[in-house]
C-alpha cells in the first residue's frame, strides 16, 4: 500500500485534481502526490451549511464535483456572492486569511466532493513543499482576479447582456441551481430572470430545451 | 537610503520585513517614473507589463460605461498603482489609469518581478501577504457595497480617504461610490456633524 493510499484512494480523482490545478500551475504527478499529504477530501450531502455567520472558516476548497454557495443574509433573503462549481476555489476568504468569524455563510446546493486545505496544513505546506508558496501565490492571484471580473461584470454590462454572458458561460447552471439564487448571484431581479430566460431556449445547439 | 526608498521599504515591511541587501537587489531592478497632469498610465486594452509605487501624485481608475465615466479606484502617494489586474492575468485591461495630478512614481517590470520570484523565495512569500491584504479589503470592499446604506459608504469614504475627498473631483467621488451627484451633495453636509 502506498503511504498516501488513506488520503486520496483513488487514481482518477487525483487525475482529476490535477487537471484543476493545472489552472494554477502546472504540478508534476509526485509533486501531486507530495501536495495531496496535505489537503483531505470532504462529502456532504445537499443543502449541508459548511460555515455559519460568526464561525471561523478553516478551509480553503476546491470544488471536485457539486455546488457550494457563499452568501449573505439580508432582511429580503439571501444575497448569493459566489456559485463555485468544478474546479472553482471557495472559502469564506476573509475569514480564512484573517482567522476572524465569518459574515458570509457556505452552504452546498448539491451532493459535494472538496478538496480541502486546512489553514494549519496551508501553513505547513507553504514551509515544506517545494512548490507551495509558488502555488498559494498563484492561488490567491487568480482569486484577485476572478473577484475583479465580477465586479467588473456587474458594474459595466447591462442585465441583459450578463444574463447571456453567464448563460453561454455556464449553461448547465439553470438546470442546477434554483432560479432564485441565480438571478439574486447576478443581481436581477427575479421577474426580470423570468423575463430573460426565453433568451436561452432559441439558440442553436439547444433543441432539447425547446418548447 | 533615501527618502523614497526609506517609504518603500516601510510599505514593504508592512507586509514582510525585508532586509537592507534584500532591498537593495530590488532597487537595483526598479525604474524612476513620471506622468503628467491627465497623461495616461496605461489605456483600457493594453496589457500591462509594470507594477509603480506612488510616490506622490494621485492616478484615477476607470472605464466607460457607454459614455458615462465610472470610476472604480483612486491610487495617492504611498499605494501600488498600474493595471494590477491585466498584470495578474496577462490579458488586456479592462480600466483606464490616467493621472489627476503630476506623479513621480518607481516601476517594476513583469520579467523583473518574475526573476526576484526565482532567485529568493522571500518575494514570492512578500507577494502573496500583499495579495492577502489586497483579497480582503477586496473582498470588504463588496460586503460595503452590499450591506452599507449610501450615507454609510460616504461616511467610511471620508474617513478612510480624508486627503482624496479634497483632491479628486466631488463627480468622480460620487461614480466611485456608485452614488448619484445631486445625492452626493446633499450627503456632503453629515461630515460637519459627524
Amino acid at each position: 500500500m502506498d503511504k498516501y493510499d488513506n488520503i486520496i484512494p483513488d487514481v482518477a480523482l487525483l487525475s482529476k485534481i490535477s487537471g484543476y490545478f493545472q489552472q494554477f500551475l502546472p504540478l508534476s504527478i509526485p509533486e501531486m502526490a507530495e501536495l495531496a499529504r496535505y489537503c483531505e477530501i470532504r462529502r456532504f450531502p445537499k443543502r449541508t451549511i459548511l460555515i455559519e455567520e460568526g464561525e471561523t472558516d478553516d478551509f480553503l476548497n476546491l470544488v471536485v464535483q457539486g455546488i457550494v454557495m457563499k452568501y449573505i443574509r439580508m432582511p429580503r433573503g439571501e444575497m448569493i456572492l459566489q456559485l463555485a462549481t468544478e474546479g472553482h476555489i471557495i472559502s469564506a476568504e476573509i475569514s480564512f486569511l484573517s482567522r476572524q468569524p465569518s459574515q458570509v455563510i457556505i452552504e452546498t446546493l448539491e451532493p459535494t466532493t472538496l478538496i480541502s486545505l486546512s489553514y494549519d496544513k496551508m501553513q505547513e505546506a507553504l514551509e515544506n513543499f517545494s512548490r507551495g508558496e509558488e502555488l498559494g501565490r498563484r492561488i490567491l492571484e487568480n482569486m484577485y482576479v476572478k473577484k475583479d471580473e465580477k465586479k467588473y461584470a456587474w458594474l459595466a454590462i447591462g442585465v441583459r447582456e450578463r444574463f447571456i454572458h453567464y448563460m453561454e458561460h455556464h449553461p448547465h447552471m439553470l438546470q442546477r441551481v434554483p432560479q432564485k439564487y441565480l438571478a439574486s448571484y447576478l443581481n436581477i431581479k427575479p421577474e426580470t430572470f423570468s423575463r430573460l430566460k426565453h433568451l436561452t431556449r432559441k439558440r442553436p445547439g439547444r433543441e432539447k430545451e425547446v418548447i | 537610503m533615501d527618502v523614497i526608498q526609506q517609504r518603500l521599504k516601510n510599505f514593504l515591511d508592512q507586509f514582510l520585513p525585508v532586509t537592507d541587501a534584500e532591498f537593495e537587489m530590488l532597487w537595483q531592478l526598479l525604474e524612476p517614473r513620471s506622468l503628467k497632469k491627465k497623461e495616461f498610465l496605461l489605456q483600457q486594452g493594453e496589457t500591462e507589463q509594470h507594477l509603480y509605487f506612488m510616490v506622490s501624485g494621485l492616478v484615477h481608475q476607470y472605464f466607460y460605461k457607454g459614455k458615462e465615466m465610472v470610476s472604480t479606484d483612486f491610487f495617492p502617494a504611498g499605494r501600488i498603482t498600474g493595471g494590477v489586474i491585466s498584470f495578474l492575468s496577462g490579458e488586456p485591461s479592462y480600466y483606464t489609469l490616467q493621472a489627476l495630478e503630476p506623479c513621480e512614481m518607481i516601476s517594476l517590470s513583469k520579467t523583473s518581478l518574475e526573476w526576484l520570484y526565482t532567485v529568493n523565495k522571500k518575494w514570492q512569500k512578500l507577494a502573496r501577504e500583499l495579495l492577502i491584504t489586497y483579497l480582503i479589503s477586496q473582498e470588504k470592499e463588496i460586503m460595503d457595497t452590499i450591506q452599507l446604506t449610501m450615507r454609510e459608504r460616504y461616511v467610511q469614504f471620508s474617513r478612510s480617504y480624508p486627503e482624496l475627498l479634497e483632491k479628486v473631483p466631488q463627480r468622480r467621488i460620487a461614480s466611485y461610490l456608485n452614488i448619484k451627484p445631486e445625492t452626493f451633495s446633499r450627503l456632503k453636509p453629515l461630515l460637519k456633524n459627524g
